[in-house]
């Protein structure tokens, strides 16, 4: 029965028209006949009408009545609203173009950073069932904090071997610079053009489920020890590279020097394991054994390189899974327990226990979400702010409005509207404005989000976020729409439904509602909007001052003018024994480039990323604890510490009679010297480092001090830092960088640097970057927080004062007659303009106190993000005071000034 | 036609006005102006009718299949909407009816209790 109406109501929808003039016609012919009967009784034909008409009743509601019962009353009034409020807005454009503008910045605002936090942090992957994968990570014990997800391929063959809760187990690794020592060079020397490269066990796309776009997906057959070089595409990088031809199945393509067989390409849409990354090929695992040479990662029981994840098997529960694990981790350890390591390591080792963890969005081995993770909730937080400001604005705006409506309203009520119906208009209205800021904040939000991916990305570390909007954004964009509409558009609605008739017909306008309540409304409003904008200032200095201590912090060496040089020999096919000899020639022909000043060599570079340290020991550091005890190192050559201006303290730098024969020596920074040598001078004394066997290695002699210097962080606790002579420390890799001191602008020596190096092997690849950029791109996330939360605190201290200007206008338009009267009566100017600013002062002490306080609350979740600031810093406090208090009483001033324009006579003559 | 006083005029309990369509056109089918006139005639004008709310009413019958209605022509010659009991609505009646008689008796009940 109930569809049965529905059906019919639903075809009422269509005979509406034909319905409503039949029943006008009823109407008509219903009143003629009393009209008749009336006349027949005596009554004259003017009585006889209008007794016709009273015992009628109201004809409009009958229709009403009439139309709600034929059905889906709801959809024709919302309709009716729709296109009333469409002229209602098209009337007054100016309003309509700044509530718009405003809800869109805030809005947009709120969905670009939530894309972000839905791309990095909640979007499934696309794969099949995503929610049924785990991913296999290690309690380590005496190493608390999170479990590692890295595992050596010795352990992921155990895994794989023992583990019986997976119906699909695989594993993957990273293959780029920060996650490999392999670079996939796509080229044959030169410039490096490089490829980002994941391997993959042979289960990896069959247990993700997916389906190749073209050509066939790696498979277990692939995956065998000795193995033919294959490589599968990623489907964006077949588009860009191959056109998305066909052809590209089977072509040979060049990874680090090596040939690879292209068998297929993935699907669209699939970017990998790890968040904020996308890879170009995948290779299998097995295919390392072509790039290492002499020690296979294959068989390596101490090189961390793979990460594993598993499809559920579906009767078992995840606490199952991971308790399961736990039951087998001592099996696969001991299995795969590194032979060399020291008897305490190796007891460690083996008391490492597995578990699972969800996986369906992919992991964050590289730390994406731990490093932005907390910054995005900040700025969700901030843009939060900025949009309740948004909706303050347009609500006083609309209070204001609700005055020129209320004639409009009062007669709509007097012809029978019910208050209901009008609160109804008035929101339909409201989430009109907000939809259309919500379609034009989408549009911002794209263009910002895209900008914010490009600056979050450095150099070395291109981040990739999907951003193709899916349902959860959707969702989330739609939510806002209707909660600002509504959050913006309640109290003035009621507000303004709230008329009496006779005042409003009358013309005078509403004077027992009187301006005063009206004001105080609205005075509520501005204080709040005062207050929160307060807080996101007094972040905003917080977050800004923090950066600026960071940005000018003395960092050790002086990063303008170095341009860093990256070599990898790998591609060049030169033979260990050759590569020192080669190392020196390069540098030879760098250093006669002009415009360059000094040249160094070394492993690592400041602030790189990623850290190379050991325990070292002396006489006098028995009491450290390991943590204290860990030192940073770097092998250097002579002209490293000139290169970068680290200044030499005490003893001798590293010169040629350093050599790999000659006795072993070290430089090492203050914070060593204090630690590792207190109250002594280290000159001359030894230390020894901890061997990978666990064993004390020989003495090393410190015969140089130089200046502390930061190592992997602007904002580190400066690490003890040892320096060993480049020639004294067998390398580990092909790769080295050259930092060139330069006398010219560093872009201006790429060219002759890539000629030069290319004169001594075209084989050798190369990278450049800046120092300074290394540096700037080190402080990425602070630098994001600075800006943004800066941007937003502006833009929140704008709409505030948007709200303080307007309202005080609005005000001072409403007292004109009150102040002309009072300056006829002899008031001066300068009384007038007291009056009008005490409410601006009275606004906005309560709206700064109200912000400090909430402001000492709140601030607090900030701490970890601050270098060197408190939280509760009250400095920032009284800058964020004085901004707010000058740029309020401005907003304030010119409305107040204008009220000791007014001509008396003018505002007299309006009573 | 003798005119009673407004105040003595019943409000229609709500529902109930349903119920005196149909049993008016118990009679035969007749127009809007019928039915008012005939629920008038039969409660001696105590009832009060507002003329205008019949018809949201008749539109109701109409939905729930119990009344049909077709064009036709008055007495004096106006055009008129004509509406019918179909056999569904002389059910309805049968079933209003005798709800509402026990509704009155057990009200009666309890404001006389047997004297």
């Amino acid at each position: 029965m109930g569809w049965k109406r529905q059906i019919v109501k639903f075809w009422g929808l269509f005979g509406r028209r034909r319905r409503a003039r039949e029943l006008r016609e009823e109407f008509s012919s219903h009143l003629a006949m009393e009209e008749q009967e009336n006349l027949e009784s005596g009554m004259t034909p003017e009585e006889a009408h209008y007794a016709a008409l009273r015992q009628f009743g109201n004809v409009t509601l009958a229709q009403e009545r009439s139309r709600q019962i034929w059905g889906w009353n709801s959809l024709e009034t919302l309709l009716q609203d729709v296109r009333y409020g469409l002229r209602q807005l098209r009337r007054s454009p100016g309003f309509t173009a700044v509530a718009v503008l405003t809800l869109a910045l805030g809005i947009g605002a709120n969905t670009a950073i939530f894309s972000l936090i839905d791309a990095a942090m909640l979007r499934m992957l696309p794969v099949v069932k995503p929610g049924d994968l785990l991913q296999v990570k290690t309690l380590i014990p005496r190493r608390p904090g999170e479990p590692s997800g890295a595992f050596t391929n010795p352990l992921w063959e155990q895994v794989r071997g023992q583990q019986d809760v997976f119906s699909d187990v695989f594993a993957w690794g990273e293959a780029n610079s920060r996650g490999d020592l392999i670079n996939f060079d796509l080229t044959q020397g030169g410039l490096v053009r490089s490829a980002h490269g994941v391997w993959v066990s042979g289960e990896f796309f069959g247990a993700l489920g997916l389906r190749p776009a073209a050509g066939r997906l790696i498979a277990p057959s692939d995956d065998r020890r000795g193995c033919r070089d294959v490589a599968v595409l990623s489907y964006g990088f077949w588009q860009e590279h191959y056109g998305g031809e066909e052809r590209a199945i089977g072509a040979s393509l060049l990874l680090g020097g090596h040939p690879f067989d292209v068998i297929g390409v993935a699907p669209a849409g699939f970017y990998g394991m790890e968040a904020g990354e996308k890879f170009d090929v995948a290779v299998p695992i097995c295919s390392t054994a072509t790039f290492d040479e002499k020690e296979s990662r294959l068989d390596d029981r101490s090189w961390w390189w793979l990460q594993i994840a598993g499809r559920i098997k579906p009767e078992i529960s995840r606490a199952q899974v991971s308790a399961r694990l736990k039951v087998l981790s001592p099996g696969i350890f001991i299995a795969a327990l590194p032979q060399d390591w020291a008897r305490d390591g190796q007891r460690d080792f083996l008391k490492r226990t597995l578990m699972a963890v969800p996986a369906g969005t992919g992991v964050s081995e590289y730390g994406l979400r731990e490093q932005f993770g907390r910054p995005l909730d900040v700025l969700m937080a901030v843009v939060g702010v900025v949009l309740l400001i948004a909706c303050a604005d347009i609500a006083s705006l609309m209070l204001a409005r609700a005055v020129s409506r209320h004639k409009e309203i009062a007669v709509r009520q007097a012809l029978g509207a019910s208050r209901m119906r009008l609160v109804r208009q008035l929101l339909t209205e409201c989430i009109m404005l907000s939809s259309a800021g919500a379609l034009l904040g989408v549009l911002f939000a794209r263009w910002g989000t895209a900008l914010l991916v490009r600056y979050i990305s450095t150099a070395r570390n291109t981040v990739f976020l999907d951003l193709s909007p899916d349902s959860r954004i959707l969702a989330f964009t739609i939510a806002m729409a209707v909660l600002t509409g509504t959050l913006f558009g309640v109290l003035p609605a009621l507000r303004s439904t709230r008329v009496s008739l006779t005042s409003a017909m009358k013309g005078t306008q509403a004077i027992e509602i009187g301006p005063s309540r009206r004001f105080r409304t609205r005075q509520w409003i501005i204080t709040s909007q005062v207050a929160l904008s307060f807080v996101l200032l007094v972040a905003a200095g917080l977050l800004s001052r923090s950066f600026a201590k960071l940005a000018t912090l003395d960092i050790g060496f002086d990063r303008s003018n170095v341009l860093l040089v990256s070599t990898d020999l790998n591609a060049a096919k030169v033979a260990p024994d050759r590569q020192p000899a080669l190392d020196e020639s390069i540098e030879t022909s760098l250093r006669a480039l002009p415009g360059v000043v000094a040249v160094g060599r070394s492993f690592r570079t400041p602030m790189e990323g990623g850290a190379w340290s050991q325990l070292i020991t002396t006489e006098w550091s028995k009491g450290l604890t390991a943590d204290e005890a860990e030192t940073w190192l770097n092998a250097v050559s002579p002209g490293y510490f000139a290169a970068l201006r680290m200044p030499l303290l005490a003893g001798r730098s590293f010169t040629s009679v350093d050599t790999a024969t000659s006795p072993r020596v070290a430089i090492v920074n203050q914070t060593l010297g204090v630690r590792f040598f207190p109250g002594q001078n280290p000159i001359g004394k030894g230390f020894r480092i901890r061997q990978p066997s666990g064993e004390w290695g020989p003495p090393i002699e410190v015969v140089g001090l130089i200046k502390d210097a930061k190592y992997e962080w602007v904002s580190e606790d400066t690490h003890p830092t040892a320096f060993f002579p480049i020639t004294q420390v067998p390398a580990r890799t092909a790769r080295q960088t050259f930092e060139l001191r330069t006398a010219i602008p560093p872009s201006a020596l790429v060219p002759p640097v890539q000629s030069a190096v290319g004169s001594v092997d075209k084989g050798i690849s190369l990278e450049m970057l800046t120092l300074a950029a290394q540096v700037n791109d080190s402080m990425v996330q602070e630098r994001l927080l600075a800006l943004l939360s800066g941007f937003f605190g502006g833009l929140a201290l704008l709409l505030a004062m948007i709200g303080l200007y307007g309202t005080l206008s609005y005000l001072v338009n409403q007292r004109q007659t009150e102040f002309g009267v009072r300056m006829a009566l002899g008031a001066q100017p300068g009384s007038i303009l007291r009056l009008v600013m005490r409410d601006v002062i009275a606004v906005l002490a309560a709206g700064e106190l109200v912000g400090t306080g909430f402001s000492l609350a709140t601030t607090g979740l900030l701490q970890e993000m601050l270098f060197r600031l408190g939280a509760r810093d009250t400095a920032t406090i009284a800058i964020a005071i004085g901004v707010l208090s000058a740029v309020a009483l401005l907003a304030g001033y010119l409305p107040a000034h204008r009220a000791t324009k007014v001509d008396p006579m003018v505002a007299l003559r309006y009573e | 036609m003798a005119k009673q006083q407004p105040g003595d005029r019943i409000e229609l309990v709500y529902g109930s006005l349903d119920m005196l369509i149909l049993r008016t056109l118990l009679w035969g089918p007749t127009h809007g102006h019928g039915i008012a006139k005939s629920i008038e005639r039969l409660s001696e004008d105590a009832l009060k009718v507002e003329h205008g709310s019949l018809y949201p009413a008749l539109q109701r019958l109409q939905q729930e299949g119990w009344v049909s209605s077709e064009w036709g022509v008055s007495k004096n010659n106006q055009r008129a909407k004509y509406y019918r009991l179909t056999s569904a609505g002389r059910r309805q009646l049968l079933a209003e009816t005798s709800r509402w008689e026990r509704f009155v008796r057990a009200i009666t009940g309890v404001l006389r209790p047997a004297e």
